[in-house]
């Protein structure tokens, strides 16, 4: 356990600070862009799928950062520790960072007289901030190549915006915003199986 | 046109750390090795000439060119760094044909000039070859030809041997001998053997000072009559190492055959022996900085 | 020398992996939202509908404006756009009754149970008027009912009206319906015969056909060039450090000019490659057509368009990429261009008929019609296009100097967390 807490707080303290920052910015100044108070669910929603999920984004991907430089791979792959399992430590790291900037900011909404169903849209928000961090980090570990991991998940963004449904089906990031709360389960689905497969895939090379 | 390199009261800083203190060189054509232990300043010292640092205070002119005018500058250098590669996926001979591009050659030249220097480094069988299927030596020989790519009047190396096997090691030295034939090389190292089969004139780098510039025979010279060897039981060695700078040793059963320095004939046993350049280097660093400190380097070279 | 390094740069660019997925996402976005483009056909005598465009009758705008005043109202909750994105503003107390007396004034609706009542029986009689014409609320693609109208009293003059909507925008915070502009393009009509006739002349002679849909393909593409470009300047600019390279090229005689210069000429180049080769659908569509329908069409109109409209855009993102990749050897570029994507997509949200370009850094018109609103906004456009154009220009000179100072061991920003990195990722 202690050990692991110790590539936890490797992590917090050189790897993602400046993440959490842009994160923590792009939701300080969501007010100044939209609406954050006194709104209706499907509103509300809007702000969660449309704007605040975007952090998924900016926090997953990341993970393989530290190790870009092939010898550091080398290096951190020779250690004791399995690399799978310093990048699972990140990623539960992360994703807790993810829960607690989204908590607060789901908090922040309840509290400003949103009407909502608080927990229900708490982790349907979560599933799709997985599943956009998922499929960055997937695709980073495929190509080995942290613009690819960014660029995954910003396409899929664009064509939710852009068409809708049309060719994501269940896939559909921002289905709240119309009432429909089944995506949210398949979106979490595919985010663990993205996330898991990312790691493999990235041990493996 | 000059022929040299000149460096003149070259003060180096990276922010308030000094890496060089004033340097003062003049360095002709021929090999020319800088020595030093690892963060002596020599890299620093080669950036500073192949224009890749901004020099904080003094003067470096290469070939009558001061460094100030960069690309006039780097027309004339090639330089090869300790860490480096290529693009990956380019074959070899893609590589240099970019690289060549960047140097200003035309079509013409490069098409006739790059077959010939991948012969020289003998890698004309290995030009289709990726750059990320290359060995570490094949890697080496094709960072030398590029670096000459466009017939430099410099050519600076920076730790080439590091990382080669012996063999890979002997056959790059001769490489960089026979390019020095008609330029000025310029070869950095921590290894003494490097410098010993190839250079004629050497610097001695030490935390960011020059304090040995030469030739080989004339460092050789300071340390002859101080180097003694004798056969000592294992017991009697700690308190030789007590007493002496101890250069190397080889284990004889019981005993040891230990090499070391001395100003004056130490013991009845001990022979006096003929001076090398390890042992001169040794001296070097003994005169500059006490017996102590000269330990601990010894301790980090075995 | 810049033009054998461009040749070799758009080599490079050719082999990357990025590149190929980048045109990959653009034939997707081509193909799902222009694949099935059909070209208008010439309006005939007896159709049923003929479209509807925007009314500059005062009679019909004040009737549209107030009518979502009243719905608004009643709701107790407002949508405006501030600054593009959607925000819901629920009013206090006093500026409430600030908006009902305006209200009052301008209908003579004084409660919000009167407001209840007007907005009831107007949807009853639209629902009505759709059973009589024996449609479904299904059938209708573009909502199912006329929006709700409120009628403003005798003595209302269009001017009072103005100051009172302008008065209601401010309390609201601006981005509101009542704003001038948007109360303006608030009232549509449906058109007769005559007018889609005209309005298809228009397209045909004005625009000849192929002017309105270069700006309909410009449209679409400009959404997705406004973001693609970046990750292709970063990975560029990545892939000197990736490699290890940067050293050798830093010390080569190539001036900094000629390296960068060539670099973002061959990524511009490359990346309006396939938006050329992609408009020859269209193109040949429109030229297919014409053919049949008598129309003299412009054969470079699309490219015109790809170069007026859609270059700037590529430029401007690619330099804002190669500019940041080169100061800071992060990747930082794609957020900094995605925020920036992100704000300039929905900023356009209002705006996507075309006409309203303003300096938006992905300038819409999502329609092969609206000549008129494009030729009355094309001095802002074409100020728009060449703010980005120049500003692009500008950060590749910035790149320059940022590069040739890097090449003499200035500005390595990078190296010092590089240094921390490698010391501390190995637990």
């Amino acid at each position: 356990m202690e050990r692991y807490w110790q590539i936890e707080k490797v992590n917090l303290k050189y790897n993602i600070p400046l993440h959490v920052l842009v994160s923590v910015l792009l939701l300080l100044v969501s007010p100044l862009l939209m609406g954050v108070a006194n709104l209706k669910a499907q509103d509300t929603a809007k702000v969660l799928e449309m704007y605040v999920a975007l952090i998924g984004i900016v926090l997953l991907p990341p993970v393989f950062l530290p190790e870009q430089d092939r010898e550091i791979r080398d290096l951190v792959y020779t250690k004791y520790v399995n690399g799978a399992v310093v990048y699972l430590v990140r990623i539960l790291g992360n994703g807790l960072l993810l829960v607690l900037l989204l908590g607060a900011y789901v908090g922040m909404l309840a509290h400003n007289g949103c009407e909502f169903p608080v927990g229900k849209f708490f982790l349907g928000t979560l599933a799709e901030m997985l599943f956009m961090g998922g499929l960055g980090l997937f695709f980073y570990g495929l190509c080995d190549h942290l613009v690819i991991g960014y660029m995954a998940p910003i396409v899929y963004y664009i064509t939710a915006v852009g068409s809708a449904d049309k060719f994501l089906k269940m896939f559909y990031p921002f289905s709240m915003a119309r009432d429909s709360y089944g995506e949210k389960i398949w979106l979490f689905a595919a985010a663990v199986a993205l996330l898991g497969a990312g790691v493999w895939r990235r041990c493996r090379k | 046109m000059s022929t040299t390199i000149k460096i003149r009261d070259l003060n180096q800083y990276y922010g308030k750390k000094q890496a060089l203190t004033n340097i003062n060189l003049t360095i002709g054509t021929g090999m020319f090795g800088l020595l030093g232990r690892n963060g002596a300043g020599k890299t620093t010292l080669m950036k500073v000439i192949a224009t890749l640092l901004p020099k904080s205070e003094g003067e470096v002119s290469v070939c009558g060119r001061s460094t100030r005018n960069a690309q006039e500058v780097r027309k004339i250098v090639g330089y090869l760094p300790q860490d480096f590669s290529m693009y990956p996926n380019m074959t070899v001979y893609e590589a240099m044909d970019y690289l060549g591009v960047l140097s200003g050659l035309n079509k013409e030249t490069r098409r006739k000039r790059i077959p010939k220097l991948l012969e020289k480094v003998n890698l004309k069988d290995d030009k289709r070859k990726k750059v990320k299927a290359l060995s570490g030596g094949m890697k080496r020989r094709l960072g030398i030809a590029q670096a000459i790519l466009h017939n430099p009047r410099v050519l600076i190396v920076d730790e080439p041997t590091a990382g080669l096997d012996p063999e890979e090691r002997v056959r790059f030295r001769n490489l960089l001998c026979e390019i020095a034939e008609e330029r000025i090389v310029i070869l950095s190292t921590h290894i003494v053997g490097d410098v010993e089969a190839t250079c004629e004139d050497i610097a001695v780098l030490d935390e960011g000072r020059v304090i040995y510039q030469g030739t080989v025979t004339d460092l050789i010279a300071m340390a002859e009559g101080k180097v003694y060897s004798a056969e000592i039981s294992k017991r009697e060695l700690e308190r030789l190492k007590k007493e002496y700078i101890v250069t190397s040793m080889l284990t004889l059963g019981n005993n040891v055959m230990a090499r070391f320095l001395a100003e004056k004939p130490p013991f009845a046993s001990a022979k006096l022996c003929e001076a090398g350049v390890e042992d001169a280097y040794m001296y070097l660093m003994y005169l500059e900085r006490g017996r102590e400190d000269v330990r601990a380097i010894i301790c980090e070279r075995m | 020398m810049l033009g054998q390094l461009f040749v070799k740069e758009c080599k490079l660019t050719v082999k990357s992996l990025i590149y190929w997925v980048i045109v990959l996402i653009l034939i997707f976005d081509f193909s799902t939202q222009l694949g099935d483009m059909e070209i208008e056909r010439k309006p005939k005598p007896g159709q049923e509908d003929y479209g509807s465009r925007m009314s500059r009758d005062p009679e019909l705008i004040m009737k549209n404006t107030l009518g979502g005043l009243v719905e608004e109202y009643n709701r107790e909750s407002y949508i405006t756009y501030p600054i593009g994105f959607m925000k819901t503003v629920t009013l206090d107390k006093e500026d409430d009754e600030r908006i009902g007396e305006i209200l009052e004034e301008s209908t003579g609706i004084a409660t919000r149970e009167e407001a209840e009542k007007v907005i009831k029986a107007w949807y009853t009689s639209q629902r009505e008027i759709l059973d009589q014409e024996g449609k479904t609320v299904e059938s209708m693609a573009m909502g199912p009912m006329e929006a709700l109208q409120a009628e403003p009293l005798g003595n209302l003059t269009y001017e009072r009206f103005g100051e009172l909507m302008d008065e209601a925008d401010k309390i609201l915070g601006g981005g509101s319906d009542y704003g001038k502009e948007e109360r303006e393009n608030s009232a549509r009509e449906p058109m007769t015969y005559e007018e889609a006739l005209e309005e298809y002349e228009v397209l045909t002679e004005k625009d000849r056909l192929t002017g309105g849909y270069a700006r309909l393909f410009s449209d679409y593409m400009v959404i997705f060039l406004g973001i693609l470009p970046v990750f292709l300047a970063v990975t560029r600019g990545l892939r000197d450090r990736r490699a290890m390279m940067q050293e050798l090229i830093y010390t080569r005689e190539s001036s900094s000019f000629a390296i960068m210069v060539s670099r973002y000429l061959s990524m511009v180049v490359m990346l309006t490659v396939p938006v050329l080769a992609l408009s020859l659908i269209p193109l040949s569509k429109c030229m297919s057509y014409a053919q049949t329908a008598g129309i003299r069409t412009d054969l470079l109109a699309f490219v015109k368009y790809t170069a007026g409209w859609q270059l700037p855009t590529i430029m401007a993102v690619t330099a804002v990429g190669m500019f940041l990749t080169e100061l800071t050897d992060t990747a930082v570029a794609v957020l900094v261009q995605g925020a920036w994507w992100f704000v300039s997509i929905f900023a356009s949200q209002g705006s996507i008929g075309g006409g309203n370009y303003g300096w938006n850094l992905v300038p819409r018109h999502n329609t092969e019609w609206n000549w008129q609103g494009f030729h009355d906004g094309f001095s802002q456009l074409l100020a728009n296009r060449i703010f980005y154009a120049a500003g692009a220009l500008i950060l590749v000179v910035l790149t320059i100097l940022v590069y040739e100072q890097k090449r003499k061991g200035r500005f390595q920003i990078r190296g010092k967390i590089l240094a921390n990195r490698k010391s501390q990722s190995e637990v």
